[in-house]
């Protein structure tokens, strides 16, 4: 017995260990295998929920997203749009208005929808003697027509009195309406209409006349259907998609705008869920001209609307109706309920992107092989591997090891590793940043002063320096730093206790007998507040607390659980101050932070910022389909919030990332000539643009071109 | 003894429905909502959050929904809403990566307990007797995140041979070779695991030597002549091994435990790394029914080692 207890446990520990020497080295992984320059490994912290890129909403998906599908554009070096699926396109639009007969038109009288055509033509012709952006617009309208009145009928639901549903019958005689078809996109055509066909023209346009409702009970609810059926005036903007022939996708099938519209209807069909529905919203239709040409009518000005064109474009024939019932059938689930969502194309997508799905063995790593028929040609990787590594230490060891190829560099790291000579480094700023927002509901926080002496009173620098270790940088306002619609002439609030001091004083907070600063006998208190789990935030509270407290503020501090955090105190506006973080995208859309009209319960302007001025604004940067005049209204928007701090803007951090420098860029030109680059940054920092043409080299080259 | 299983059995699917309804309960009740609905994402208009409250029933009264899910665990029907996977599928993939690990885990803390422990509470007082309790406490004390990273660092910068993940990454042989390769994958992390619980058990395998061993037939048998070894070996340690065949029962549950942190650090794929995701996405079915069965795993192994219990010792009759 004793025997056995001494002598099993050895050699099963030895039968273990022996397994050691089975094991293939680093080495062999890397130097020893040709193989492994061919391939490009990527290390993430978790896994892809589902590869469907309607469906996505996590980063892990969307890296594999880009690589496995293709939008019809997505932006260039310089964030401009460039076509990828579509060759190019135009935007124009067609503007509707219902001819107001009833309306006095200034030196002509009440005119019909002849005499409305005339009357513009006349202005159009003679538009030279009339202010500068009025004569713009009627330049860019390129041609007037008329339609004739209609009448319809629809069948509407209301719920009546006591709660019960009442259907009801809407019938509509609605008069002539003229269209106008517009060069370009012109958010201002009706005002500047307005000025040939009388102030009045469109608002004083009545369209409960036009409308009938039976039963006659519900009359009241006329003005809800004239708003609906017949808007005085509508801007239908228009995007004519010409697309790329010949693009196929992984299985060969060829690429039509067929997809593009099935691509439209996935997303907006409700069974699907998509989290993407409310970008395609505003779509009106999506009507195919032909196999190679797509026609896109907005219901509304919307310019974020382009951008949304970089959706990945999803195989119509693999997943229209008929196969998904078919899928549904054969797994055995309710054919009316399979959806997208339980397809398990999301498990093995294909698209036309540039590399083909191979496998996916759940947290543990997804394979990609690339794509011989990609319509830019094949990318000089032949295989793209995307580990989940959710430790970051074993993360970095298999960088050093070589069997990850890239590795996201701690900011406490970066002293370390951004200048180590062995790798090369990139680093750039996050699409995001950290403040703390103030309640403007309640006081103190209604005066802007103190907003601007609370800001004043924390050094930002100190922070960046000593919490980010250097890895971050000021900002002062709501926009992606990088991009033009930032306004660097914005100063950063300085770091000026003693300002702050005066700048409360003149609120009337005042010191105290005991030290603290009081108005009316009572004391400047409140409480801050951020959510668990975030360190950095942490250290901030602590700071900002420190800060305020030394000129006289009295500060109390929160840390929340994030579910806490969000629905009991951000949600319903249960805080004073808090610190939290914001992740933007390029488009400069900021409708549902700051406009006025979001600041209810469970919506985004939880600080309930309101400014009539920044109001107007927010509304024709999303309408403006021009760069540089959203550009224009936008650091006037930059300039309001800046001013009136709402939040104090802390700071957007910046990363940095650490490459084999074996990877560089190889092109092969016209005539067969192999050339290498040096792999460089776009100007948001985006390292990876170029990724296509990487390659691994065997040693460590030499540009001496560059010095 | 039929009576007894059955009297048992009808009290643990009593105590398997509390279990159901209250972790049901405080799941339900602790704040958060599943990260489909994202409050703070602009792009979700408060249409699109209803519609997933709907969609995974979230609008409905507690009850129901407690209905809900338990109609579609029990029919194999319910899905995670992280991926829309059939949860079972995806607990039982997990659970053949677990299993292994497991396994080796468990041999490896039964295998060397005893010969650890037995020896020291022959010797007690001794030095190997005091170096072993030192080390016990020492493995007790450590973390395992900082065990791990020693270890990890140590294997990885010493032998230059990958420790993480289930296998080699990328490796292409087969047979003996990668037989040996996933063994080497296991051992490590299994070593850690194990390294808590053969701490703990054998301190336990030496103090029910050291109660076994005062008993009156053991010094009947030292009073006999026996040679030494058949002493301690035989007649201690049969008596002394009783508690442990009732402790087997319990080790059941332990299937499909796993650890978090043991798992995040080696890139295991395995059941304590899925069961954390989903509590922190809120994947209410995932978390629930890993809930469920670990429940029924628990009442199982309990009811094994009382069974266990009267098989060995036959005083217990009931």
């Amino acid at each position: 017995m004793r025997r056995i207890l001494t002598w099993v446990p050895i050699l099963f520990i030895l039968f273990l260990v022996q397994s050691y020497f089975w094991v293939p080295t680093y080495e062999e992984q890397t130097r020893g295998n040709p193989e492994r320059l061919t391939e490009y490994i990527e290390a993430s912290i978790g896994d892809a929920q589902i590869l469907n890129p309607i469906l996505s909403a996590d980063s892990a998906s969307s890296t594999i997203e880009s690589r496995v599908f293709e939008g019809l554009i997505d932006r260039d070096e310089d964030l401009k749009f460039r076509g990828r699926l579509a060759t190019h396109w135009e935007i124009f639009e067609e503007a509707y208005f219902y001819v107001n007969d009833e309306a006095w038109i200034p030196n002509f009288g009440k005119a019909d929808s002849k005499a409305i055509i005339q009357l513009l033509r006349d202005a159009i012709q003679g538009r030279e003697s009339r202010d500068g952006p009025v004569s713009q617009s009627l330049a860019n309208i390129e041609d007037i027509e008329a339609l004739p009145a209609r009448s319809f009928e629809v069948s509407k639901e209301e719920r009546g009195t006591g709660g019960a549903t009442v259907s009801l019958t809407v019938r509509v005689t609605a008069p002539p309406r003229i269209r106008l078809h517009l060069r370009e996109v012109d958010q201002e055509l009706f005002d500047h209409l307005s000025t040939v066909l009388g102030k009045e023209y469109f608002s004083s346009f009545d369209g409960k006349r036009f409308i009938e409702v039976s039963p006659e009970a519900l009359s009241s609810k006329k003005a809800k259907y004239a708003r609906e059926f017949l808007p005085a005036t509508e801007h239908n903007p228009v995007i004519v998609f010409h697309l790329r022939p010949n693009v196929k996708f992984h299985d060969g099938h060829v690429f039509d705008a067929e997809d593009v519209r099935f691509t439209y209807e996935a997303i907006m069909n409700p069974k699907n869920l998509s989290p993407r529905i409310s970008d395609y919203e505003p779509v009106k239709a999506v009507e195919i001209l032909d196999p190679l040409t797509i026609r896109i009518v907005y219901k509304r000005l919307y310019s974020p609307a382009l951008g949304t064109w970089a959706m990945g474009i999803l195989p119509a024939h693999l997943l229209n109706a008929e196969v998904l019932r078919e899928e549904g059938e054969r797994r055995g689930m309710d054919p009316e309920k399979f959806s997208l969502r339980q397809s398990q194309f999301s498990r093995r997508p294909i698209g036309c992107g540039p590399f083909r799905f191979r496998e996916w063995k759940t947290d543990q790593y997804i394979l990609l092989d690339r794509f011989e028929d990609y319509w830019e040609g094949p990318p000089n990787y032949e295989r793209y591997t995307f580990r989940i590594v959710p430790d970051l230490l074993t993360q970095e060891m298999e960088f050093y090891a070589g069997t990850v190829d890239s590795y996201g560099v701690q900011p406490h790291q970066v002293e370390r590793l951004g200048r180590d000579p062995n790798y090369q480094n990139f680093t750039g700023l996050a699409f995001g940043y950290t403040y703390i927002a103030y309640n403007m509901r309640r006081e103190p926080f209604t005066d802007r002063r103190v907003r601007q002496a609370l800001g004043m009173a924390i050094d930002v620098d100190k922070i960046i320096r000593y919490v980010l270790y250097n890895q971050g940088e000021r900002i002062t306002g709501p926009f992606v730093k990088q991009t033009d619609f930032y306004n660097h002439a914005i100063e950063t609030l300085p770091y000026d206790p003693e300002g702050a001091l005066e700048l409360l004083a003149e609120a009337g907070w005042k010191k105290g007998p005991d030290g603290w600063l009081e108005k009316d006998g009572e004391r400047l208190r409140f409480t801050l507040i951020t959510n668990q789990g975030n360190n950095i935030r942490q250290a901030i509270l602590s700071i900002a607390q420190d800060s305020w407290r030394k000129i006289g503020i009295d500060v109390r501090t929160d840390v929340l659980e994030w579910a806490v955090f969000i629905q009991e105190r951000v949600n319903k506006f249960d805080f004073d101050a808090l610190i939290l973080g914001w992740a933007m995208g390029i488009e400069p859309d900021l409708y549902q932070i700051w406009h006025s009209s979001q600041t209810r319960p469970n919506q985004l302007n939880f600080v309930a910022f309101q400014d009539q001025e920044a109001d107007d604004l927010i509304i024709k940067i999303r309408q403006e389909y021009n760069h540089e005049r959203q550009v224009r209204y936008a650091h006037r928007l930059h300039e309001i919030i800046a001013k009136e701090q709402p939040y104090t803007f802390l700071y957007v951090s910046k990363w940095t990332a650490i490459l084999d420098r074996r990877i560089v860029i190889k092109e092969v030109d016209s005539e067969g000539e192999v050339s290498y680059s040096r792999i460089k940054p776009t100007k948001t920092g985006n390292y990876g643009f170029h990724f296509n043409k990487w390659i691994k080299l065997p040693e460590i080259p030499r540009f001496e071109m560059e010095g | 003894m039929l009576a007894f299983i059955g009297r048992s059995a009808i009290r643990k699917l009593i105590t398997l429905f509390f279990v159901s309804v209250i972790s049901f309960l405080i799941i339900h009740l602790a704040p958060g909502e599943p990260s489909q609905i994202d409050p703070l994402n602009p792009k979700f208009t408060q249409e699109v959050l209803e519609r997933f409250r709907k969609e995974f029933h979230l609008d409905r009264p507690l009850y129901m929904q407690y209905l809900y899910f338990y109609r579609d665990l029990l029919t194999g029907k319910s899905l995670s809403w992280k991926d829309n996977r059939p949860v079972l599928e995806k607990i039982f993939e997990r659970f053949l990566n677990s299993l292994p690990l497991f396994i080796l885990g468990t041999l490896i803390t039964w295998t060397l307990s005893f010969p650890v422990g037995i020896p020291a509470a022959i010797r007690r007082g001794s030095l190997y007797d005091r170096s072993t309790t030192f080390l016990a406490y020492l493995l007790i004390s450590i973390p395992g995140f900082f065990f791990a990273y020693m270890l990890i660092i140590f294997v990885v910068t010493r032998f230059h041979v990958p420790v993480i993940g289930m296998e080699t990454f990328g490796i292409s042989s087969k047979g003996w070779h990668f037989l040996m390769d996933r063994l080497w994958h296991l051992l490590i992390p299994s070593v850690l695991g194990a390294a808590g619980g053969i701490a703990v058990l054998s301190r336990y395998v030496r103090n029910q030597m050291l109660e076994v061993e005062s008993q009156d037939y053991v010094r009947t048998a030292k009073a006999k002549g026996l040679p030494a070894d058949e002493v301690h070996y035989k007649h201690a340690l049969r008596n002394a091994l009783l508690p442990f065949v009732t402790m087997f029962g319990l080790v059941l549950p332990g299937l499909i435990g796993g650890s978090v942190i043991i798992e995040s650090i080696f890139s295991w794929p395995g059941m304590g790394r899925m069961a954390y995701e989903a509590i922190l996405a809120r994947d209410y079915p995932v978390i629930l029914t890993v809930n469920f069965i670990s429940a029924i795993l628990v009442l199982i192994g309990t009811f094994i080692s009382d069974l266990l219990y009267m098989v060995v010792d036959p005083r217990i009759r009931l």
